[in-house]
């Protein structure tokens, strides 16, 4: 009797993940993955691509798209740099962070902005491959034949009022991020996709400069 | 004759009547519009998308702002940062009535919302009752005014009436807003400000073409 309600179980399960993340089944040796992500997250010093954001509003069946150029350089530092259709550009570099919109240029402390904090936490573990490591999130991991989805979910309290869950799919080539899908409790979600990308790509110190 | 000191009262008394009426804007005559003139200053929303600044008291903001006209004929109203994470979502229904879909933790207070709702109510321009407005001209400019539950909304336009000058929000002694609407393009306006009077705060929405 217990074996067979163990096996419906598992049997529900199965379904479960499937239905979640459809083409995914979950990720067997957990360990194994972890060390191999993070080997290969080692030997990434710099990433170099383009971007393509979608921002789904579910209710309004709207759907916002941006696109710009990403550069991301070891230790913490990403450049982010919108230009369609409209120019933002923000900087992160260790625990600052510069901003331009428009005209205005603003400079945050990321220890002391709280939002600011968490932008820059998620898109580095992402890039360091360290995603796995933040205590913030319990973490999942999913995979196929190409690709791993690493998915986060908040359990920290401030980003449990942010999102429901991060889900981050790499390239199981050189764990690369194909893209990174913020999903927000109301449902909407923004989907980050890099295309174009370059890796260990020269990047000159100054693109991050912050003065 | 009266005796001076009803006379005095009655006056008094009539002058207090005639302020309380809208007192932002003193010293203004009596003037005839057709109050109907205004609709053609009604932004017709379909789906705009604003590039976004938000300064209050010394924070600077800025994102993305979609106004949205949905097919029950209510406005929808959502504000999101450039990565895509929103701060609020709002909803103006066909009938005046107003729903929080969701907001940001950080904004979700009651005076906050009331704030943003009354902004947006007054360029929306949905519930304008114009059997309750009057029209008055003041400096060559014609002021159509609309009592709310608290306060007076104005749209000012100058005299010939083909354009609006703008928009104010006024308690019964000092004006609270003052809102623009310009470069209406198959008529959505282009540029958007709104600009508070007793504090600092500011909004400036410029459509983006996408």
């Amino acid at each position: 009797m217990r074996k067979t309600i163990f096996l419906i179980l598992i049997l529900i399960t199965g379904l479960i993940t499937k239905a979640q993340y459809p083409g995914y089944t979950a990720v067997a040796d957990m360990a194994k993955f972890k060390t191999t992500f993070a080997a290969a997250a080692q030997k990434t010093n710099s990433i170099k691509a383009d971007f393509t954001q979608d921002k789904n509003l579910s209710m309004l069946s709207e759907k916002i798209t941006s696109k710009g150029n990403f550069w991301f350089k070891k230790d913490s530092r990403v450049r982010m740099e919108y230009n369609q259709p409209f120019k933002y550009l923000m900087i992160l570099n260790k625990d600052k962070a510069y901003i331009k919109d428009g005209q205005k240029e603003s400079k945050v402390s990321t220890s002391s902005n709280k939002m600011f904090k968490q932008i820059n936490k998620i898109m580095i573990d992402c890039m360091q491959g360290t995603a796995l490591d933040n205590t913030d999130f319990k973490t999942r991991v999913f995979e196929n034949k190409t690709n791993a989805l690493v998915e986060l979910t908040p359990v920290a309290k401030g980003m449990k009022t942010m999102f429901k869950s991060i889900n981050v799919i790499v390239d199981k080539k050189d764990f690369s991020v194909v893209s990174i899908q913020m999903q927000e409790l109301s449902g909407d979600n923004t989907i980050m996709r890099f295309t174009n990308k370059e890796l260990n790509a020269a990047i000159p110190d100054n693109l991050f400069d912050i003065k | 004759m009266l005796p001076y000191r009803i006379t005095y009262l009655i006056l008094s008394s009539c002058l207090l009547i005639m302020l309380s009426c809208s007192p932002a804007h003193q010293q203004m005559q009596t003037a005839s519009a057709d109050v109907n003139l205004l609709q053609k200053f009604k932004p017709a929303f379909t789906v705009a998308l604003y590039n976004t600044t938000v300064d209050v008291v010394g924070n600077h903001l800025s994102g993305l702002l979609l106004i949205k006209k949905m097919p029950d004929s209510s406005t929808r109203i959502v504000f999101s940062n450039e990565m895509g994470f929103s701060f609020f979502d709002f909803e103006f229904a066909a009938d005046g009535k107003f729903k929080v879909y969701s907001i940001t933790k950080q904004m979700n207070k009651k005076s906050v919302i009331k704030t943003l709702q009354h902004d947006f109510e007054l360029i929306l321009m949905n519930n304008l009752d114009n059997s309750k407005a009057s029209v008055q001209s003041k400096d060559g400019l014609t002021y159509f005014v609309f009592p709310q539950t608290k306060g007076f909304n104005y749209y000012i336009t100058n005299q010939s009436g083909n354009n609006l000058v703008r928009m104010e929000r006024a308690s019964d002694k000092k004006t609270i807003v003052e809102a623009v609407m310009k470069n209406y393009v198959g008529g959505i306006p282009d540029t958007i400000g709104i600009s508070h009077k007793t504090f600092e705060f500011n909004i400036g929405l410029k459509r983006i073409e996408r």
